[in-house]
Protein backbone atom coordinates (compact mmCIF):
# COMPACT_ATOMS: atom_id res chain seq x y z
CA UNK A 1 0.00 0.00 0.00
CA UNK A 2 3.06 2.49 0.86
CA UNK A 3 4.71 1.34 -2.24
CA UNK A 4 1.60 1.66 -4.73
CA UNK A 5 1.00 5.20 -3.26
CA UNK A 6 4.59 6.47 -3.55
CA UNK A 7 4.35 4.93 -6.99
CA UNK A 8 0.62 6.01 -8.61
CA UNK A 9 -1.90 4.85 -8.80
CA UNK A 10 -2.31 0.81 -9.03
CA UNK A 11 -4.02 -0.29 -12.78
CA UNK A 12 -4.78 -3.57 -11.38
CA UNK A 13 -5.55 -4.84 -8.29
CA UNK A 14 -7.09 -7.69 -6.32
CA UNK A 15 -8.47 -8.45 -2.87
CA UNK A 16 -7.63 -11.82 -1.49
CA UNK A 17 -8.63 -10.94 1.96
CA UNK A 18 -12.42 -12.34 1.23
CA UNK A 19 -11.41 -15.66 0.58
CA UNK A 20 -13.12 -17.83 2.58
CA UNK A 21 -9.93 -20.80 2.85
CA UNK A 22 -7.56 -17.98 3.55
CA UNK A 23 -9.63 -16.68 6.63
CA UNK A 24 -9.55 -20.19 8.48
CA UNK A 25 -7.30 -21.14 11.48
CA UNK A 26 -7.41 -25.07 11.80
CA UNK A 27 -6.26 -27.24 14.61
CA UNK A 28 -6.10 -30.99 13.91
CA UNK A 29 -3.87 -32.90 16.96
CA UNK A 30 -0.75 -30.45 17.24
CA UNK A 31 -1.01 -29.31 13.50
CA UNK A 32 -2.22 -25.62 13.70
CA UNK A 33 -2.95 -24.07 9.76
CA UNK A 34 -3.17 -20.64 10.16
CA UNK A 35 -4.65 -18.47 6.05
CA UNK A 36 -2.83 -15.97 4.86
CA UNK A 37 -5.96 -13.38 5.51
CA UNK A 38 -5.60 -14.27 8.98
CA UNK A 39 -4.97 -10.74 10.68
CA UNK A 40 -2.24 -10.80 13.71
CA UNK A 41 -5.32 -9.59 15.89
CA UNK A 42 -6.98 -12.41 14.84
CA UNK A 43 -4.30 -14.82 16.39
CA UNK A 44 -3.33 -13.13 19.57
CA UNK A 45 -7.29 -13.22 20.48
CA UNK A 46 -7.38 -17.16 19.39
CA UNK A 47 -6.63 -18.34 23.22
CA UNK A 48 -5.74 -21.89 21.58
CA UNK A 49 -2.86 -20.59 19.70
CA UNK A 50 -0.89 -18.88 22.64
CA UNK A 51 -0.54 -22.54 24.43
CA UNK A 52 0.30 -24.13 21.29
CA UNK A 53 2.22 -21.83 19.27
CA UNK A 54 3.23 -19.58 22.06
CA UNK A 55 6.32 -18.01 20.71
CA UNK A 56 4.68 -16.96 17.43
CA UNK A 57 1.61 -15.14 18.75
CA UNK A 58 4.34 -13.44 21.43
CA UNK A 59 6.11 -11.90 18.40
CA UNK A 60 2.38 -11.32 17.04
CA UNK A 61 0.85 -8.71 19.94
CA UNK A 62 3.98 -6.71 19.68
CA UNK A 63 4.10 -5.79 15.59
CA UNK A 64 3.43 -2.19 15.00
CA UNK A 65 0.23 -0.82 16.85
CA UNK A 66 -3.39 -2.01 17.25
CA UNK A 67 -4.22 -0.15 14.36
CA UNK A 68 -1.41 -2.67 12.22
CA UNK A 69 -2.37 -5.60 13.94
CA UNK A 70 -5.67 -5.27 12.58
CA UNK A 71 -4.47 -5.05 9.45
CA UNK A 72 -1.66 -6.87 8.65
CA UNK A 73 -1.77 -10.89 8.65
CA UNK A 74 0.66 -13.46 10.08
CA UNK A 75 1.88 -14.38 6.39
CA UNK A 76 1.95 -10.91 5.57
CA UNK A 77 4.50 -10.35 8.06
CA UNK A 78 6.46 -13.78 6.41
CA UNK A 79 6.55 -12.17 2.86
CA UNK A 80 7.77 -9.16 4.10
CA UNK A 81 11.41 -11.13 5.26
CA UNK A 82 12.59 -8.53 6.96
CA UNK A 83 15.53 -10.05 9.05
CA UNK A 84 14.10 -8.33 12.37
CA UNK A 85 10.05 -9.93 11.32
CA UNK A 86 8.67 -10.18 14.71
CA UNK A 87 7.22 -13.62 14.47
CA UNK A 88 9.51 -15.07 12.41
CA UNK A 89 11.74 -16.37 15.24
CA UNK A 90 8.90 -18.21 16.40
CA UNK A 91 7.73 -19.51 13.45
CA UNK A 92 11.15 -20.92 13.07
CA UNK A 93 11.04 -22.74 16.20
CA UNK A 94 7.32 -24.35 15.32
CA UNK A 95 9.06 -25.29 11.74
CA UNK A 96 6.46 -23.67 10.05
CA UNK A 97 6.11 -24.50 6.40
CA UNK A 98 4.81 -22.19 4.54
CA UNK A 99 2.11 -22.93 1.62
CA UNK A 100 2.78 -21.70 -2.08
CA UNK A 101 -0.01 -21.94 -5.21
CA UNK A 102 0.53 -20.75 -8.17
CA UNK A 103 -1.42 -19.65 -11.25
CA UNK A 104 -1.64 -22.89 -12.80
CA UNK A 105 -3.52 -24.18 -9.74
CA UNK A 106 -0.32 -26.33 -8.33
CA UNK A 107 0.87 -26.36 -4.89
CA UNK A 108 4.60 -26.46 -3.51
CA UNK A 109 5.28 -26.51 0.55
CA UNK A 110 8.30 -25.10 1.75
CA UNK A 111 10.49 -24.71 4.62
CA UNK A 112 10.17 -21.45 6.40
CA UNK A 113 14.32 -21.31 6.27
CA UNK A 114 14.10 -22.01 2.40
CA UNK A 115 11.26 -19.34 2.09
CA UNK A 116 12.98 -16.45 3.39
CA UNK A 117 16.18 -16.32 1.22
CA UNK A 118 17.63 -12.18 1.94
CA UNK A 119 16.21 -9.03 3.62
CA UNK A 120 13.24 -8.54 1.64
CA UNK A 121 13.93 -11.58 -0.38
CA UNK A 122 11.54 -14.88 -0.71
CA UNK A 123 11.59 -17.90 -3.10
CA UNK A 124 8.30 -17.00 -4.46
CA UNK A 125 8.57 -17.15 -8.46
CA UNK A 126 6.47 -15.22 -10.23
CA UNK A 127 2.93 -15.70 -10.54
CA UNK A 128 3.25 -17.62 -6.94
CA UNK A 129 0.90 -16.79 -3.74
CA UNK A 130 0.97 -17.93 -0.52
CA UNK A 131 -2.14 -19.48 0.95
CA UNK A 132 -1.05 -20.18 4.24
CA UNK A 133 1.20 -21.89 6.82
CA UNK A 134 1.59 -25.30 8.74
CA UNK A 135 2.81 -24.99 12.44
CA UNK A 136 4.16 -27.59 14.94
CA UNK A 137 2.09 -26.87 17.93
CA UNK A 138 3.73 -27.93 21.28
CA UNK A 139 3.18 -31.15 22.72
CA UNK A 140 3.23 -31.91 26.76
CA UNK A 141 5.95 -30.73 28.65
CA UNK A 142 7.25 -28.25 26.07
CA UNK A 143 6.69 -24.62 26.32
CA UNK A 144 8.17 -21.93 23.58
CA UNK A 145 8.82 -18.28 24.06
CA UNK A 146 9.61 -15.24 21.96
CA UNK A 147 11.48 -12.04 23.14
CA UNK A 148 12.78 -8.94 21.70
CA UNK A 149 14.60 -5.94 22.66
CA UNK A 150 13.98 -2.53 21.11
CA UNK A 151 14.26 1.17 21.98
CA UNK A 152 10.75 2.16 22.23
CA UNK A 153 8.31 -0.03 23.57
CA UNK A 154 5.83 0.51 20.63
CA UNK A 155 6.06 0.77 16.53
CA UNK A 156 9.80 0.13 16.53
CA UNK A 157 11.96 -2.77 15.10
CA UNK A 158 13.85 -4.92 17.18
CA UNK A 159 17.74 -4.73 17.40
CA UNK A 160 17.74 -8.21 18.52
CA UNK A 161 15.11 -11.08 19.48
CA UNK A 162 14.94 -14.67 19.69
CA UNK A 163 12.68 -17.39 20.15
CA UNK A 164 12.92 -20.65 22.00
CA UNK A 165 11.38 -24.01 22.37
CA UNK A 166 12.20 -26.77 24.73
CA UNK A 167 10.47 -29.70 25.66
CA UNK A 168 11.19 -31.51 29.18
CA UNK A 169 11.23 -35.60 29.43
CA UNK A 170 8.65 -36.77 31.76
CA UNK A 171 10.57 -35.98 35.06
CA UNK A 172 10.23 -32.35 34.01
CA UNK A 173 14.15 -31.95 34.44
CA UNK A 174 16.24 -33.27 31.75
CA UNK A 175 15.69 -30.92 28.58
CA UNK A 176 14.51 -33.77 25.36
CA UNK A 177 14.46 -31.00 22.91
CA UNK A 178 14.82 -27.58 22.11
CA UNK A 179 15.46 -25.12 19.16
CA UNK A 180 16.37 -21.48 18.98
CA UNK A 181 16.30 -19.30 16.56
CA UNK A 182 17.50 -15.78 16.41
CA UNK A 183 16.01 -12.82 14.45
CA UNK A 184 17.84 -9.31 13.54
CA UNK A 185 21.44 -10.40 14.06
CA UNK A 186 21.41 -11.82 10.14
CA UNK A 187 20.43 -11.14 6.35
CA UNK A 188 17.51 -14.03 7.65
CA UNK A 189 16.35 -15.40 11.10
CA UNK A 190 19.41 -17.86 11.83
CA UNK A 191 18.09 -20.74 13.35
CA UNK A 192 20.83 -22.17 15.91
CA UNK A 193 20.59 -25.59 16.42
CA UNK A 194 24.37 -26.36 17.58
CA UNK A 195 23.91 -23.98 20.71
CA UNK A 196 20.18 -25.45 21.10
CA UNK A 197 21.79 -28.71 20.82
CA UNK A 198 23.77 -28.20 24.00
CA UNK A 199 20.78 -27.95 26.09
CA UNK A 200 19.51 -31.55 25.26
CA UNK A 201 20.02 -34.53 27.67
CA UNK A 202 21.15 -32.26 30.90
CA UNK A 203 18.88 -30.12 33.23
CA UNK A 204 18.44 -26.58 33.03
CA UNK A 205 21.62 -25.66 34.86
CA UNK A 206 22.89 -21.64 34.75
CA UNK A 207 26.16 -22.80 33.53
CA UNK A 208 24.92 -25.30 30.57
CA UNK A 209 22.21 -21.75 30.21
CA UNK A 210 25.53 -19.76 29.90
CA UNK A 211 27.15 -22.25 27.70
CA UNK A 212 24.39 -22.24 25.14
CA UNK A 213 23.93 -18.12 25.10
CA UNK A 214 27.68 -17.81 24.91
CA UNK A 215 27.36 -20.08 21.13
CA UNK A 216 24.42 -18.54 20.37
CA UNK A 217 26.21 -15.27 20.34
CA UNK A 218 28.89 -16.24 18.63
CA UNK A 219 26.93 -17.95 15.83
CA UNK A 220 25.04 -14.34 14.96
CA UNK A 221 26.00 -12.79 11.84
CA UNK A 222 24.57 -8.88 13.23
CA UNK A 223 25.51 -5.82 11.35
CA UNK A 224 25.99 -2.22 12.71
CA UNK A 225 23.57 0.58 11.34
CA UNK A 226 21.95 3.44 13.20
CA UNK A 227 20.04 1.04 16.09
CA UNK A 228 22.65 -0.83 17.33
CA UNK A 229 26.49 -1.77 16.77
CA UNK A 230 27.46 -5.55 15.78
CA UNK A 231 29.33 -5.71 19.34
CA UNK A 232 25.92 -4.79 21.30
CA UNK A 233 23.83 -7.23 19.39
CA UNK A 234 25.85 -10.04 19.73
CA UNK A 235 25.79 -8.76 23.69
CA UNK A 236 22.04 -8.63 23.46
CA UNK A 237 21.69 -11.81 21.85
CA UNK A 238 23.45 -13.66 24.59
CA UNK A 239 21.08 -12.20 27.33
CA UNK A 240 18.48 -12.66 25.53
CA UNK A 241 19.20 -16.09 24.57
CA UNK A 242 19.07 -16.86 28.80
CA UNK A 243 16.09 -15.02 28.97
CA UNK A 244 14.11 -16.03 26.36
CA UNK A 245 14.84 -19.95 27.25
CA UNK A 246 14.38 -19.73 31.17
CA UNK A 247 10.98 -18.86 30.13
CA UNK A 248 10.01 -21.52 27.27
CA UNK A 249 11.37 -23.70 30.12
CA UNK A 250 8.72 -21.96 32.75
CA UNK A 251 5.82 -22.08 30.11
CA UNK A 252 7.14 -26.10 29.58
CA UNK A 253 6.47 -26.65 33.31
CA UNK A 254 3.39 -24.72 33.22
CA UNK A 255 2.01 -27.09 30.62
CA UNK A 256 3.67 -30.31 32.81
CA UNK A 257 1.71 -29.10 35.81
CA UNK A 258 -1.58 -28.87 33.48
CA UNK A 259 -1.21 -32.35 32.09
CA UNK A 260 -0.65 -33.82 35.22
CA UNK B 1 -14.82 -9.10 -12.46
CA UNK B 2 -16.65 -6.95 -9.74
CA UNK B 3 -16.40 -2.96 -10.17
CA UNK B 4 -18.91 -1.66 -8.01
CA UNK B 5 -17.73 -0.56 -4.49
CA UNK B 6 -20.37 0.38 -1.98
CA UNK B 7 -19.88 1.65 1.59
CA UNK B 8 -21.70 2.97 4.33
CA UNK B 9 -19.35 5.84 5.93
CA UNK B 10 -20.78 7.33 9.17
CA UNK B 11 -24.61 6.00 8.32
CA UNK B 12 -24.57 6.66 5.07
CA UNK B 13 -24.26 4.61 2.28
CA UNK B 14 -22.32 5.54 -0.82
CA UNK B 15 -21.40 4.46 -3.94
CA UNK B 16 -17.69 4.68 -4.72
CA UNK B 17 -16.95 6.69 -8.20
CA UNK B 18 -14.19 4.15 -10.15
CA UNK B 19 -11.74 6.49 -9.93
CA UNK B 20 -11.06 6.23 -5.85
CA UNK B 21 -11.69 2.77 -5.77
CA UNK B 22 -7.71 2.08 -6.46
CA UNK B 23 -7.33 4.77 -3.99
CA UNK B 24 -6.81 4.87 -0.37
CA UNK B 25 -9.73 5.18 2.05
CA UNK B 26 -7.73 8.54 3.59
CA UNK B 27 -8.05 10.19 -0.26
CA UNK B 28 -11.56 8.94 -0.47
CA UNK B 29 -12.83 10.35 3.03
CA UNK B 30 -11.14 13.39 2.14
CA UNK B 31 -11.59 14.49 -1.58
CA UNK B 32 -14.61 12.68 -2.36
CA UNK B 33 -16.66 13.28 1.02
CA UNK B 34 -14.87 16.10 1.85
CA UNK B 35 -14.55 14.14 5.36
CA UNK B 36 -11.18 16.04 6.52
CA UNK B 37 -11.30 15.31 10.41
CA UNK B 38 -9.38 12.50 9.39
CA UNK B 39 -6.21 14.00 8.89
CA UNK B 40 -3.05 11.92 6.65
CA UNK B 41 0.45 12.08 9.07
CA UNK B 42 3.07 9.93 7.81
CA UNK B 43 0.97 7.82 5.37
CA UNK B 44 2.59 4.94 5.81
CA UNK B 45 0.59 3.34 8.89
CA UNK B 46 3.19 4.82 11.88
CA UNK B 47 1.22 7.72 13.43
CA UNK B 48 -2.52 6.73 13.54
CA UNK B 49 -3.63 10.17 12.85
CA UNK B 50 -5.95 8.48 9.92
CA UNK B 51 -7.05 6.06 12.20
CA UNK B 52 -10.84 5.32 11.60
CA UNK B 53 -13.13 2.44 12.17
CA UNK B 54 -14.05 -0.08 9.48
CA UNK B 55 -17.05 -2.31 11.14
CA UNK B 56 -16.05 -0.94 14.95
CA UNK B 57 -11.93 -1.62 14.03
CA UNK B 58 -9.55 0.79 14.73
CA UNK B 59 -7.42 0.73 11.19
CA UNK B 60 -5.28 3.14 9.43
CA UNK B 61 -7.21 4.50 6.56
CA UNK B 62 -3.61 5.60 4.68
CA UNK B 63 -3.10 1.57 4.13
CA UNK B 64 -7.14 0.47 2.84
CA UNK B 65 -7.48 0.26 -0.82
CA UNK B 66 -10.84 1.94 -1.04
CA UNK B 67 -12.25 -0.58 -3.36
CA UNK B 68 -12.01 -3.74 -1.21
CA UNK B 69 -14.34 -2.46 1.47
CA UNK B 70 -17.51 -3.09 -0.18
CA UNK B 71 -20.31 -3.46 1.93
CA UNK B 72 -17.88 -2.56 4.88
CA UNK B 73 -18.63 0.41 7.68
CA UNK B 74 -16.44 3.06 8.16
CA UNK B 75 -16.80 5.57 11.19
CA UNK B 76 -14.55 8.67 10.84
CA UNK B 77 -14.35 11.64 13.94
CA UNK B 78 -17.32 13.16 12.23
CA UNK B 79 -19.20 10.34 12.85
CA UNK B 80 -18.73 9.98 16.78
CA UNK B 81 -21.78 10.89 18.66
CA UNK B 82 -21.89 14.53 20.01
CA UNK B 83 -21.92 13.93 23.78
CA UNK B 84 -18.95 11.73 23.43
CA UNK B 85 -16.93 14.72 21.86
CA UNK B 86 -18.11 17.29 24.12
CA UNK B 87 -16.74 15.03 27.12
CA UNK B 88 -13.40 13.84 25.22
CA UNK B 89 -12.94 17.56 24.93
CA UNK B 90 -13.56 18.71 28.17
CA UNK B 91 -11.43 16.17 29.33
CA UNK B 92 -8.33 16.99 26.75
CA UNK B 93 -8.55 20.49 27.99
CA UNK B 94 -8.53 19.48 31.76
CA UNK B 95 -5.72 17.78 31.54
CA UNK B 96 -4.04 19.79 28.25
CA UNK B 97 -3.91 17.14 26.34
CA UNK B 98 -4.59 18.72 22.91
CA UNK B 99 -1.92 20.92 21.85
CA UNK B 100 -1.20 21.52 17.79
CA UNK B 101 -4.45 19.06 17.71
CA UNK B 102 -3.20 17.14 14.53
CA UNK B 103 -2.98 13.56 16.44
CA UNK B 104 -6.36 14.39 17.95
CA UNK B 105 -8.71 12.84 15.44
CA UNK B 106 -7.19 9.26 15.42
CA UNK B 107 -6.79 9.66 19.67
CA UNK B 108 -10.83 10.46 19.56
CA UNK B 109 -11.75 7.77 17.52
CA UNK B 110 -9.67 5.17 19.31
CA UNK B 111 -10.85 6.78 22.62
CA UNK B 112 -14.52 5.86 21.20
CA UNK B 113 -13.74 2.13 20.34
CA UNK B 114 -12.01 1.91 23.89
CA UNK B 115 -15.75 2.96 25.15
CA UNK B 116 -17.18 1.05 23.07
CA UNK B 117 -15.94 -2.02 25.37
CA UNK B 118 -13.84 -2.73 21.29
CA UNK B 119 -11.16 -3.99 23.53
CA UNK B 120 -11.19 -7.46 24.69
CA UNK B 121 -7.62 -7.37 26.35
CA UNK B 122 -8.90 -5.49 28.80
CA UNK B 123 -5.38 -5.45 30.77
CA UNK B 124 -4.00 -3.74 28.78
CA UNK B 125 -2.58 -0.55 29.69
CA UNK B 126 -3.85 2.66 28.00
CA UNK B 127 -0.27 3.49 27.35
CA UNK B 128 -0.12 0.21 25.28
CA UNK B 129 -3.55 0.62 23.63
CA UNK B 130 -2.72 3.77 22.30
CA UNK B 131 0.73 2.52 20.89
CA UNK B 132 -0.21 3.53 17.63
CA UNK B 133 -1.24 6.94 18.31
CA UNK B 134 2.07 9.28 18.03
CA UNK B 135 2.00 12.99 19.41
CA UNK B 136 4.91 15.23 19.43
CA UNK B 137 3.29 18.35 21.92
CA UNK B 138 2.50 16.94 24.91
CA UNK B 139 4.60 14.57 25.76
CA UNK B 140 2.34 11.49 25.93
CA UNK B 141 1.88 12.31 29.85
CA UNK B 142 -1.24 14.71 29.77
CA UNK B 143 -2.95 12.06 26.65
CA UNK B 144 -2.40 9.08 28.86
CA UNK B 145 -3.65 11.11 32.17
CA UNK B 146 -6.67 11.94 29.98
CA UNK B 147 -7.29 8.98 28.33
CA UNK B 148 -7.24 6.97 31.76
CA UNK B 149 -10.14 9.72 33.14
CA UNK B 150 -11.97 8.82 30.25
CA UNK B 151 -12.08 5.42 30.37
Amino acid sequence: MVWASQHGEPQQWAWTGGIDEWRLVDISDKQVRIGAAVTLAQAVRFRELRSLISAVIDGAAVVGSVQLRNQATLVGNVCTASPGGDTLPGLYVHDAMVEVVNAAGSRRSVKISEFLCAPGKTNLAPGELVTGLTLCGLAPHEGSTFHRFTQRNALDLAIASVAARVRFESDGQTVAQASLALGAVGPTVLDVADAAALLVGHALEPSRLRQCAALAAESCRPITDHRASQDYRRQLVQTLTMDVVAAAAARARGSIAMTL
Amino acid sequence: MKTRTCLRVNGTQYEVPPSFSGRRLLDYLRSALGLVGTKEGCGEGDCGACTVLVDGTPMCSCLLLTGVLDGREVTTIEGLPEAFLSQFAAICTEYGAVQCGYCTPGIAVMAAWLRDGGNDMNDEPVSKLFEGNLCRCTGYQQLIEALTALS
